[in-house]
């Protein structure tokens, strides 16, 4: 081979590299732009009064003078709308039946919709659950729900070969006549006032319980579950991993009986979360019965063994990576097998060993399927560590799956779910960007 | 006096974390259907606000309700079914004693794509034929001309078990071309992306994204499915072991006051 193609080679290897790794980061901008910008809109978001008389309400949050000057100026607007309302109600008494039941079913949404707004209206009962106590709490979903006050939806089949099309009626247009039609152009034009928007920073949403199965407030109860669960998984994991991975590296003989130990460990890094999750049910809950019911303990404790084997890897490749003459050395000075271990391998190896944990400690944070059977609830209160023996827990990556898939508002609270996964890849960063920090600090120790 | 200061920090971050709970008076446990869910999970929230008892509530759907009350892991098994006579036998054996408690009535709503079906009802025996892969064309009960997407719950749902046996009789097994979906919202969502998809959910889960049809001419709402002319109408149940007593007893009662009737029909369920 000439040097010209070598070069060439050597260029067009290059080029596919840098390619490669452009391709990577923009995989990682599509996925991580919309995590990011979507999560951040669950804490920093235009919220209406709405959301102010919410937080005052449910969490004692807020300045309530100032509140209630604002629902004072809001309310002045709103009164208006209800004038309106019952004007048209006195109107329809008088009307003849026909007429009056045409207009009373087109009324029935209208009604609905200005709810969706607004929240209760005079004269409705008060509702008992939080979600019909207020009315949109964010902007965005306001002007949804103007749209769909002041348009109602309706399907065009009328070509039979191809997809109905959406198309938007005009509410107003059915009130011609009586005096409601006034109603409409005047929510339009003075949502604002009625709503009062104002660009809201919201940390509760990480601090606070959530009300109302997620309709409403935060999600820590789901970031405590989801630390519980993890550090709870490294605590049984982790000694036992660097244990194992010792004996395997100093102590076991080579042999059949080891040799089976190590197969069956490395069969256990590849057997998927699920099973795991059976298993955990099935040994620690219904039969070692660990706790009463679900709970963090059997949850952690089934995370742990879904990455035993990864720590035990890892501990065991970094043991080895320690160099013979480290060991040597401490012999030859007279230094028993044990003290070598402890005070000269362990030591060595501790960064590599934190490495292996830290991929764990992510994995435990993230997985769904070995919790679901044996921690995670859709709901349940933020717990104490006094409870982490009999009670399951709330978690980010089990939550996240319920509002994606079971939630009964999953499309009202879109943002609620893009903010856990938010805050669960954020969680994982920062382990991980903790642990980094730390072996940084051991490996310079180390180097004295 | 670093490392004092290390422990003092990590005593402080584990107080923090304990804190802020209050102590509670008692707990209760539930597990079950997704369709209940809603339901049960609305109490829960109700409950402890009222009374301090902690309530944690899983969907996982009604057949591991059952089996989390024979193992004893949960108070109340939430189910959209009845105990199966196997399920009973089983608790039984285990000296569970299952005593089941209606809370409210739900009627199982059918549900097409919106702008992709122009059909607006079907008869019972419509959506038999359907669901048994006689029918495999929407234009066969006067739709569109598109194969007939076909999407069922799984095995351990209640919802499944009901429809079986309201729409589907004893002997008519569903096709094998049926998909299968694990939770009322992953129905909705199917339905709602699929333009020839057909589902059935629970009609506190209806909302715009997907059209309920009428069955044998009956629109599914809160006053059809009390009356019963509603056809596909089932009672949602809570089990316990043994008659409830205490805080389960207070819970399930809630069922009963002005405020838990009100719930209900507020999630778009029906009082009994």
């Amino acid at each position: 081979m000439n040097v010209g193609t070598r070069k060439i080679l050597d260029r067009s290897f290059t080029a596919v590299g840098i390619g490669s790794i452009v391709v990577m980061g923009i995989a990682l901008l599509i996925v991580i732009v919309p995590i990011v910008f979507n999560g951040m809109g669950s804490v920093f978001f235009t919220g209406t009064i709405e959301h102010r008389n919410m937080l005052y309400n449910e969490f004692g949050k807020g300045n309530s003078d100032v509140l209630a000057r604002e629902n004072a100026a809001a309310g002045a607007y709103r009164r208006e709308i209800y004038s309106m309302l019952s004007k048209f109600e006195a109107e329809l008494e008088s009307m003849e039946p026909e007429k009056q039941q045409e207009l009373r079913a087109q009324y029935g949404p209208v009604r609905t919709a200005l709810q969706a707004l607004f929240g209760p209206l005079p004269g409705d009962p008060e509702a008992v659950l939080t979600r019909y106590k207020y009315g949109q709490t964010r902007w965005d979903k306001a002007q949804e729900k103007l749209h769909e006050f002041l348009y109602e939806a309706k399907w065009d089949y009328s070509d039979p070969n191809a997809m109905a099309k959406e198309y938007f009626v005009s509410r107003a247009a059915g009130f011609e006549g009586t005096s409601l039609v006034k109603l409409f152009p005047y929510v339009e034009k003075n949502l604002d006032r009625l709503l009062r928007p104002e660009f809201t920073v919201y940390w509760g949403f990480l601090t606070d319980s959530s009300v109302d199965s997620h309709i409403f407030g935060g999600i820590w109860p789901e970031i405590q579950g989801t630390f519980f669960l993890a550090v709870g998984a490294m605590l049984f994991a982790f000694p036992l991993g660097v244990i194992a991975a010792v004996y395997f590296t100093e102590y076991a003989q080579d042999g059949f009986f080891t040799s089976m130990l190590r197969s069956a460990n490395s069969t256990l890094a590849g057997v998927p979360s699920i099973v795991f999750g059976l298993f955990g049910l099935a040994f620690f809950i219904n039969t070692l019965k660990v706790s009463e019911s679900k709970s963090v303990l059997a949850g952690s404790l089934t995370l742990a063994i879904m990455i035993l084997p990864t720590i035990i890897r890892a501990a065991e490749e970094a043991i080895l990576s320690v160099p013979k003459t480290y060991k040597e050395a401490s012999l030859s000075l007279g230094s028993t097998k044990w003290n070598t271990i402890m005070t000269v391998i362990l030591p060595a190896a501790l960064p590599g060993i934190l490495t292996g944990g830290v991929i764990s400690l992510g994995r435990a944070a993230g997985e769904t399927a070995p919790i679901i059977f044996t921690a995670a609830v859709s709901v349940g209160s933020a717990i104490g560590l006094a409870d982490v023996f009999s009670s399951p827990t709330p978690a980010l990556s089990w939550n996240i799956y319920n509002l994606a898939s079971e939630h009964e508002a999953a499309a009202e609270i879109r943002h609620v779910q893009y903010g856990m996964v938010l805050a669960l890849v954020g969680i994982v960063l920062l382990l991980n960007l903790s642990a980094i920090l730390l072996r940084a600090r051991i490996s310079k120790k180390l180097k004295g | 006096m670093n490392f004092f200061r290390k422990i003092l920090f990590s005593a402080a971050v584990l107080g923090l974390m304990s804190g802020g709970t209050a102590e509670a008076a008692g707990k209760i446990v539930m597990d079950g259907s997704t369709t209940v869910g809603p339901i049960a999970k609305s109490f829960a929230a109700y409950f402890t606000k009222t009374t301090g008892v902690q309530v944690t509530v899983s969907e996982s759907g009604s057949g591991n309700g059952a089996k989390s009350l024979i193992n004893k892991t949960c108070d109340i098994a939430n189910m959209s079914r009845e105990m199966k006579d196997k399920e009973i036998a089983a608790a039984r054996a285990k000296g569970v004693n299952p005593v089941e408690h209606i809370v409210a009535l739900d009627g199982m709503a059918v549900v097409v794509h919106h702008p992709g079906n122009r059909v607006n009802a079907l008869s019972r025996a419509q959506i038999r034929g359907i669901y048994q892969g006689k029918y495999t064309n929407w234009s066969e009960v006067g739709g569109p001309n598109a194969k007939i997407v076909v999407i069922q719950r799984e095995s351990n749902s209640g919802t499944q078990d009901s429809f079986k046996e309201l729409v589907m009789g004893k002997e008519t097994p569903i096709t094998k071309n049926a998909e299968t979906q694990a939770s009322n919202g992953a129905v909705k969502n199917r339905v709602g992306s699929t333009p020839a998809a057909v589902g059935f959910i629970g009609l506190g889960f209806v909302d715009n994204a997907v059209k309920a049809l009428k069955v044998d001419g009956v629109e599914p709402d809160e006053m059809t499915v009390k009356n019963g002319s509603y056809p596909i109408t089932r009672p949602l149940f809570m089990y316990t072991n043994g008659p409830a007593t205490g805080v389960v007893k207070q819970f399930i009662d809630l069922k009963n006051t002005p405020e838990g009737k009100r719930m209900i029909s507020e999630l778009g369920f029906v009082n009994r």
